[in-house]
């Protein structure tokens, strides 16, 4: 089956987002209060419940408490994986990452390649916010990126199909975000954390924040992007490599 | 002259609070597991937004014999976290069905409300003895809750249970986005993981000091009432 693909330029795209909150709102888009793969039983029942009633609260996509310079944690705790053993991401961290480039590709319009210096050149998004991680510790840090969508409209705007984006990193993490996330102003791929490049142990080049959830889904170490229609062949087709292994795909909690 | 044991069944609980109390029970078990099978792996408390490992804590597990790693190697946060939402989700809807249904038929006012005459000072110091000694109501006051009971079960239903849902929506990270005036209103994210902490000791409290009294005014008639609804209330006659 052939892709149609249909441009969509920034105007459209943001319309499309504005579109969705609308269809949220009278509730005609079900995809947006479900994970990908519904887990069986009494506890997909209950991710429902989670998912569905906490994206109706934030329907409005209202942004999450930006906090004052002044509130950032001295020492923003560098947790779970540091330093990816990967000799590809070795090979480029030896060389500060001039030769590191994401690829944008998947149902974008004009898949393409971003150095870092590519990135650092569009427009750019700054917030100091709070990060939670599930296993219990929050810290307070500000960070600079590009936003998810300015990207995707640099790849000349998503085709009509595109349902989520599946991330990959170094340290061989995927996870896919769903729309309601990926036009969310907040959701940057950060190249920057308290003014400085984001150190090694914080996802050195570039990092998700998908501020809404907790810390195992604000990927590190970023490696690829593709757009999807569908998260099935993708890892065990749950739509991450946590979801893959039986964790909630939603991490709102 | 000789002492005769003569008794009669009375109806003590309804369906309804039979039915909710052990969905109670199950939520309670599975609730107070994960959030423990959570803890374990992260074994600190903070106050405030910011907490982490190596950051001023509040309360420390090490401090009391177990260490971080010990700690950890018990703990199984993916069960806690399935479990744990499933079983608040659960808690939730048998709550709201337990509290409608008993406003509706009046329970709480008729059963559970304290009447002036309990609130005497004669009498709450009365009960108070009562309760200190271990001994429990006979005849037709063992067919009501004291007052200490009513003081207790409203606490629990209607400040400690609400208390728990909230300080645990003020830990999500949704809620930064939803309501940051929630988490704010903890004193922050932290504080809210500290306060959840303390209001389940307070419930555990109030589960042992519960089961105590059942065996204190006879273990087998009240959970036999808990279960069936009837209750054995025996009477010492002189014949």
């Amino acid at each position: 089956m052939k892709n149609k693909t249909r441009t969509l330029s920034r105007r459209k795209f943001i319309a499309g987002a504005g579109a969705m909150s609308g269809m949220l709102l009278t509730g005609c888009d079900t995809e947006l209060y479900t994970p990908p793969k519904i887990r069986s039983g009494l506890m997909g029942v209950s991710d429902v419940l989670t998912m569905a009633s906490q994206r109706l609260l934030m329907s409005g996509q209202g942004l999450v408490k930006e906090f004052e310079t002044g509130d950032i944690t001295k020492d923003f705790p560098a947790w779970g994986r540091t330093n990816p053993e990967d000799e590809s991401y070795q090979k480029l961290a030896s060389n500060e990452f001039t030769d590191w480039s994401l690829s944008v590709g998947g149902l974008v319009n004009r898949p393409a390649s971003f150095s870092l210096q590519d990135l650092k050149r569009l427009p750019s998004r700054t917030q100091t916010t709070m990060h939670i991680c599930e296993q219990g510790w929050s810290a307070i840090a500000q960070w600079t990126g590009v936003p998810l969508t300015t990207l995707l409209e640099a790849a000349g705007g998503v085709s009509q199909e595109a349902r989520y984006v599946v991330i990959d990193t170094y340290d061989g993490w995927y996870d896919a975000y769903d729309m309601f996330d990926v036009v969310h102003p907040q959701t940057i791929l950060a190249y920057g954390l308290n003014g400085k490049d984001i150190p090694r142990g914080n996802g050195a080049p570039v990092r998700l924040r998908v501020e809404r959830h907790c810390g195992y889904r604000h990927l590190k170490f970023v490696k690829s992007i593709q757009v999807v229609a569908s998260v099935e062949n993708i890892g065990r087709g749950k739509g991450g490599l946590l979801s893959d292994y039986n964790w909630h795909w939603y991490a709102g909690a | 002259m000789e002492l005769k044991q003569t008794g009669s069944w009375v109806l003590r609980h309804s369906y309804n609070v039979r039915i909710c109390h052990w969905i109670n029970v199950i939520c309670f078990a599975y609730l107070f597991l994960s959030g423990i099978m959570m803890f374990l792996q992260f074994p600190e408390l903070y106050w405030g937004d910011v907490g982490f490992r190596g950051y001023e804590a509040v309360f420390k597990l090490s401090n009391w014999g177990l260490s971080w790693e010990e700690s950890d190697a018990l703990g199984n946060r993916q069960w806690g976290r399935n479990y744990h939402f499933l079983f608040a989700w659960i808690f939730l809807f048998n709550n709201l069905i337990y509290v409608g249904w008993n406003l509706k038929n009046r329970h709480f006012s008729r059963r559970m409300w304290p009447q002036r005459d309990e609130l005497s000072k004669d009498n709450l110091k009365k009960e108070l003895k009562q309760h200190l000694r271990l001994r429990a109501a006979k005849g037709d006051a063992a067919t009501k809750y004291n007052v200490f009971q009513k003081f207790s079960y409203l606490i629990v239903i209607f400040a400690l249970f609400p208390f728990m849902l909230i300080s645990g929506l003020a830990q999500m990270p949704a809620f930064t986005a939803i309501s940051p005036e929630l988490i704010d209103l903890f004193g922050g994210r932290q504080s809210a993981r500290t306060l959840h902490a303390i209001s389940t000791v307070l419930l555990v409290l109030f589960v042992v000091i519960h089961v105590i009294e059942v065996f204190v005014a006879g273990a087998v008639n009240h959970i036999r009432a808990m279960i069936t609804g009837k209750y054995y209330l025996s009477t010492k006659e002189k014949t």
